[in-house]
């Protein structure tokens, strides 16, 4: 129950942001998503799989599609955009399971990615190309998400079930068998564990998760462009796993709020966001590869990674 | 009860082993010795699946088990340790024991997903199992450690605790005391017992040292050259001039 005091106590943000601020909140919700299912993949599993644009850009574009040229209100567009993020997660773990993995599975993903950036520039009639889609106003059953402040309450609830999923996911005999993969695969399968199976289940997980980040997105920009869903992008992503912590539920969670509020931070200063922010990356990994979350534990044990639950 | 029919295994032209047979029953320990490049780990490493038989049957109960995948036939009851270490280093002991607890755990996945009652209480009863394993096998004292920052000797200890935790029948334990100082042997030795004698399970071991050997198993079998060339109680084998011979023969 501990879990939903922080959901409970951000529920109270509104009261004190103002719309500039709320959008950034409402932004760093759907990093949130981004990161703790790139993290599945990446932190938990082992994989370098490099897909997380590209399972980002397919549910934001498929929910701007279906929006758009369909006529689905949001709330109908949100399954779909995850299960087409997770149907991508598919492709790319039976690229892993053919023995393709670390520096070809990176590049192969890699690919993936910018073929489907080219795509979206490409499929005008579907997608608008490099103008992009716009999305059209959304409404969540009846409930109009015009202003920042009904898009949180959405975002939040969303975004606390999902991570709530994958909290109880992490800490039963699925989470210990996916860290278990990364750590020793052979030995993994000696225990009776069907590691393909487990393979195949992260990387879909992870589709389903960012997939769905995706259709946040699209809702909160209110249009998708291809350039959204670039290798910049990726870079993002990457850093708020590292910088977050590697493997860790609630490190991805601080990687996303972080190098979210970050720019904010360097506003008035033109070019030195992208100078500390390559800084920042080096620093993590050279010095502090577990990330926050490792640092945090370090002070509070209690927030040790633990792959198991007392209750 | 394992049964092997005329196990080969090659790589590549190089035929590893030859025309392998060999059983193991229930609450019996028998070596598998032999010098370096014997076969003894390819042996292992068919029976549980790793490496392809090129020809021969291997029976668990009676059922054919050669051709299925690692994690099929560790599913009837095959459980092995390996010869550099099988551990998940960064879990903890505890957790590494709840790894090998997995295919107890009766939970479904929405279960899991949604923390449901009869999840969650399965999972509490693997975590109760798994302390108590660790508590009677006497390393109760690292349930919390993660691996990576033990002795070699208690992780080769957690990495049987966790072979035996679904309590296989068959148990194959790849030289567990390599590196590990001569009282830890004799503890070693003891656990071995147990597990055969306690426990009732068939265990094969991979061992160097004559000493373990001699305190250790029921029966030897004499590995060179991919042939197993000598098998009998072990006092018998270690007067066995063909043993000798293997042995000490050609340097």
């Amino acid at each position: 129950m501990r879990f939903f005091l922080i959901p409970l106590a951000a529920a109270a943000i509104p009261l004190v942001a103002n719309p500039y601020t709320q959008f950034m909140v409402n932004l760093m919700l759907v990093y949130i998503l981004v990161a703790v299912g790139f993290n599945l993949v990446l932190g938990n599993l082992g994989q370098l799989a490099f897909a997380n644009t590209a399972l980002f850009g397919i549910g934001a574009y498929t929910g701007a599609m279906l929006m758009a040229h369909a006529g689905w209100p949001f709330w109908l567009v949100i399954v779909p955009a995850g299960v087409a993020g997770a149907a991508a997660g598919f492709l790319a773990s039976v690229t892993a399971l053919r023995g393709i993995r670390v520096y070809y599975l990176a590049i192969v993903t890699l690919a993936f990615g910018e073929l489907l950036r080219w795509s979206y520039i490409h499929g005008e009639r579907a997608t608008g190309g490099t103008d992009g889609l716009a999305v059209p106003r959304a409404d969540f059953f009846g409930l109009a998400l015009d202003s920042e402040t009904a898009r949180f309450y959405v975002f939040l609830v969303i975004v606390t079930v999902l991570v709530k999923a994958l909290h109880n996911l992490l800490r039963s005999k699925i989470g210990r068998a996916i860290v278990a993969i990364r750590d020793n695969e052979l030995a993994t399968a000696s225990l009776a564990i069907p590691t393909g199976r487990y393979i195949v289940l992260a990387f879909v997980l992870s589709g389903f998760v960012v997939g769905i980040a995706g259709s946040l997105f699209a809702v909160l920009i209110g249009r998708v462009i291809p350039e959204s869903f670039g290798l910049i992008e990726l870079i993002l992503h990457f850093a708020m796993v590292l910088v977050g912590g590697l493997g860790s539920l609630f490190g991805g969670v601080l990687g996303a709020v972080a190098l979210t509020a970050l720019p904010e931070f360097f506003r008035g200063f033109p070019g030195m966001y992208e100078m500390f922010f390559g800084g920042l990356l080096i620093v993590f990994l050279l010095v502090q590869p577990r990330g926050l979350a490792a640092l945090a534990a370090r002070w509070f044990p209690a927030l040790r990674e633990r792959y198991y639950r007392e209750r | 009860m394992l049964e092997l029919h005329d196990v080969s295994v090659s790589f590549a032209g190089l035929q590893a082993l030859r025309n392998v047979s060999l059983s193991a029953r229930g609450g019996e320990v028998r070596a598998l010795i032999g010098p370096n490049g014997a076969g003894k780990t390819t042996l292992f490493n068919a029976i549980t699946g790793y490496v392809p038989l090129s020809a021969g049957r291997i029976a668990l109960d009676g059922k054919a088990i050669d051709g299925l995948s690692p994690h099929q036939i560790a599913a009837r009851g095959v459980r092995r340790t390996f010869q550099n270490g099988g551990l998940f280093p960064e879990l903890t002991a505890l957790e590494n024991v709840l790894a090998g607890l997995h295919s107890r755990i009766e939970a479904s996945f929405t279960g899991i997903l949604f923390g449901s009652r009869s999840a969650r209480a399965a999972e509490r009863a693997a975590l109760a199992r798994a302390r108590e394993l660790l508590k009677s096998l006497g390393v109760a004292h690292l349930a919390d450690q993660p691996v990576k920052s033990m002795s070699g000797g208690q992780q080769r200890t957690i990495e049987i605790v966790r072979a035996v935790a679904a309590e296989p029948p068959l148990l194959l334990l790849d030289e567990p005391a390599v590196g590990l100082a001569p009282p830890l042997r004799a503890q070693l030795v003891e656990l071995i017992r147990r597990l055969a004698g306690e426990m009732g399970i068939a265990v094969l071991l991979i061992e160097h040292a004559v000493d373990l050997v001699m305190a250790a198993a029921d029966a030897v079998a004499v590995f060179n050259g991919g042939v197993k060339i000598a098998e009998g109680p072990p006092a018998a084998m270690r007067a066995d001039p063909v043993v000798l011979e293997a042995y000490l023969g050609h340097g």
